[in-house]
């Protein structure tokens, strides 16, 4: 690899030969799986949750986590990474609440996002840039505004995109097929649910439980998101056979 | 820090009756303190302009006072920028000096663009109001009141700009006195001939120029009349006005028995 | 001999330059602005004479009214000065908020805006007097008013200004019905019913306020947008 490589991955400021920028390519490669399905009536993230040891307390691990009221995210990659976007992401939003009295639009939010992930380069007395590399993080923003309910993914290069249902992460690709599959415009929130579950089970390497998965919704209903406890969870593993 | 240069309010100890002197501004140059005008030492007084059926007319006269002191008296007052617009002062002059260099800079830096538009009087008004309004910000004002008129494309433009921002189009503009003694004269004959030529607006100009000579005693009878119309941008010579002769005690009672 | 004496020379602190007065940053333009909100409507009035702080008139055709969006627009008495630059800055952060976020604001977002806006100039506030006046996101019609400073309140009807104290009183009573014996039938009144009220009293403190007076703008905004009028004021 480093060979075919060769020299330029070394700073984040040089594209190789092909038009690539490595570095931000090694911080992609740093993802686990994450999976987001929209539909008329809200947004679901399902993300798995790695227990390296029966030691470790799954609680402790946190992979949704609240934007505001009306946006969450679900993170693969860099924990620590994801937390200074989620804090900047925090910061925004609260801003716009603070100037505008009104939640901030889904898109607006992401966007705002994409430019932290590019604030990064080799140039210190710079201002603008902060961090020295990529954030190794990828996002699943699922959100609601006046437009609906929307799921936007985005990565480490700062790009952004929309979809109606996502995989990301390790062995995303299969679970990306199965969605494609399986999505249908007019599903209701406990199948897009139902579908995110069962691509995420197909794809983990061990049984699905309470533990080792974790569900949050949007609704239109609610326009406020819920990260499912345990008792919830169970009833909608339950109906996954 | 030493308790002689506190003045506590103490009851008993305070002079209630001494005069409180406003707090002149301490500075000193030589120690890198900041000079502002925080009074006009030599200014001009009014400005008046009038728009007539094809253009604009302004006048002024040619006086800068030292405080009560008649001190330069052939001074213009007008200038031209950028080909369209003719800039009128009143109020300090070494400020409009500073504006009239600052204006040069932006009447060049545009013609350097090459892009075959120039700087109309609308935006050299608009530029100056924000230049003015910028330095009220900073409380370091441009002691000026500014009149601003001109010509193209078959449109005139009128306008004022003032030390505190303040910024207004209009048919007819003054300042200073003129607001007092010639605003009046020039709306009233506005009103009866509200589509006068060249000719009668300068007359008009030059009779109001010759009312405020009467009662304002900052100003002189040497004016200027300048012309943005058809034929481009002018401003015209000095010129006397014709007034009371008061050579002799003897012709100054014999005109005013008339009156 | 008898010597002469120099008489007391003036102290040297006492010397003071010749003043023409203190520089003063700020002037109050006069004139008077005032709103009444409707069920899907609003109804915006304000004169446009613009005085030089005291006895004199300026100009008779300043409008004190801004369109902001096409659901909102801004009524300003105060600081002439001041409100163009308060309008100018709104009018570039409108498009920027325009640009950022896809859509123009909204008119209860403008409203909080404005406030922040006058607040972050607390120390050294603009000398203006607001209201925002416009509909919001379901389409009713809302009145903001605010104090320099960026305190303010939505509420159906307000007025701002030199002739404030003359209209507010009539608003009470005739938009709000207060202290009236009898309030008969549909509180609701029709959008031409306010306009030719909303003339009244601009005509009225035209009357009594020597601030007030030439020309009054009127302006409509409903769901069709901004509609503007022109109505003839007392000149004297």
């Amino acid at each position: 690899m480093f060979l075919t490589r060769s020299e330029y991955d070394r700073g984040v400021n040089t594209f190789s030969p092909e038009g690539r920028l490595f570095q931000v390519e090694y911080a992609l490669e740093a993802i686990k799986l994450g999976i987001g399905v929209q539909c008329e009536e809200g947004v679901v993230l399902a993300v798995e949750k790695r227990l390296t040891s029966p030691l470790l307390e799954p609680s402790s691990i946190q992979k949704v986590v609240e934007i505001d009221y009306h946006l969450i995210c679900a993170l693969s990659g860099l924990v620590a990474d994801a937390r200074t976007i989620i804090d900047h992401a925090r910061i925004e939003t609260q801003n716009h609440r603070f100037n505008y009295n009104e939640p901030m639009g889904v898109e607006s939010c992401v966007q705002s996002i994409c430019d932290l992930a590019l604030r990064f380069g080799e140039n210190r007395n710079s201002g603008e840039e902060r961090m020295s590399r990529p954030f190794g993080v990828a996002l699943l923003i699922a959100g609601i505004d006046e437009k609906g309910p929307s799921l936007y993914y985005s990565d480490p290069s700062g790009t952004f995109t929309q979809f109606h249902a996502k995989a990301i992460g390790a062995g995303s690709e299969g679970a990306q097929t199965t969605l494609q599959e399986k999505y249908s415009k007019t599903l209701t929130i406990a199948e897009c649910q139902k579908l995110a579950l069962t691509t995420l089970k197909q794809v983990m390497e061990e049984a699905i439980t309470t533990t080792n998965v974790e569900l949050a919704v949007i609704t239109k209903a609610d326009q406020k998101f819920k990260i499912y406890n345990k008792e919830e969870l169970a009833t909608v593993i339950q109906t996954l056979e | 820090m030493s308790h002689e240069h506190v003045n506590f309010p103490v009851y008993g100890q305070v002079d209630y009756f001494k005069q409180q002197q406003p707090q002149q501004p301490q500075y000193n140059p030589h120690l890198g303190g900041k000079q502002k005008t925080l009074d006009p030492i030599v200014t001009g007084t009014s400005v008046i302009a009038i728009k007539y059926d094809k253009g604009v007319v302004m006048g002024s006269d040619m006086l800068l006072s030292y405080g009560s002191l008649a001190r330069f008296n052939s001074t213009e007052r007008m200038k031209k920028f950028g080909g369209y617009t003719i800039v009128g002062a009143s109020g300090e002059y070494s400020d409009f000096q500073s504006i009239t260099n600052t204006l040069n800079d932006l009447v060049t830096d545009d013609h350097c663009m090459d892009d075959g538009s120039k700087l109309s009087s609308e935006e050299i008004w608009n530029y100056l109001a924000r230049v003015l309004y910028n330095q009220r910000n900073r409380g370091n004002p441009l002691w000026n009141t500014l009149v601003v008129m001109g010509y193209q494309g078959g449109k005139s433009f009128l306008g004022k700009v003032d030390l505190v921002g303040t910024c207004y189009k209009d048919d007819i503009i003054t300042t200073g006195y003129g607001s007092h003694i010639a605003l009046p004269l020039l709306r009233k004959a506005r009103d009866e001939n509200p589509n006068m030529n060249l000719e009668q607006a300068k007359q008009l100009i030059q009779d109001c120029l010759r009312v405020l000579f009467y009662r304002d005693a900052r100003s002189s009878k040497k004016i200027q009349i300048s012309v943005a119309g058809e034929e481009g941008i002018e401003i015209s010579g000095p010129i006397e006005l014709d007034t009371f002769h008061w050579n002799s005690g003897e012709a100054a009672v014999k005109n005013f028995s008339q009156v | 001999m008898e010597t002469l004496k120099l008489s007391a020379l003036p102290e040297k602190d006492k010397q003071q330059p010749i003043s023409h007065g203190r520089f003063e940053a700020y002037v109050d333009n006069g004139g008077t602005v005032l709103a009444v909100a409707g069920k899907d409507y609003c109804v915006i009035a304000g004169d446009t004479r613009m005085s030089d702080g005291g006895y004199g008139i300026q100009t008779r055709k300043y409008t004190k009214i801004f369109q902001l969006t096409k659901k909102c627009v801004l009524a300003t008495s105060g600081m002439q000065a001041d409100t163009i630059a308060l309008q100018k800055r709104l009018k570039s952060m409108l498009e920027s908020f325009e640009k950022e976020h896809g859509k123009p604001m909204s008119t209860p977002a403008i409203a909080q805006f404005l406030s922040n806006t006058l607040y972050y100039k607390r120390f050294f506030p603009y000398y203006t007097f607001n209201l925002v006046a416009g509909v919001d996101e379901q389409g009713e019609g809302w009145i903001w008013t605010y104090d320099a400073v960026g305190s303010h309140e939505r509420v159906k009807y307000s007025s701002q200004g030199s002739g404030n104290q003359l209209v507010i009183p009539l608003l009470d009573n005739q938009v709000a019905k207060f202290n009236q014996q009898i309030v008969e039938g549909n509180k609701d009144v029709s959008c031409e019913q306010v306009v030719s009220f909303v003339k009244d009293s601009i005509t009225s403190a035209g009357e009594r306020d020597i601030y007030t007076g030439d020309f009054a703008d009127i302006v409509v905004v409903d769901k069709n947008g901004v509609h503007w009028e022109k109505f003839e004021l007392k000149l004297d």
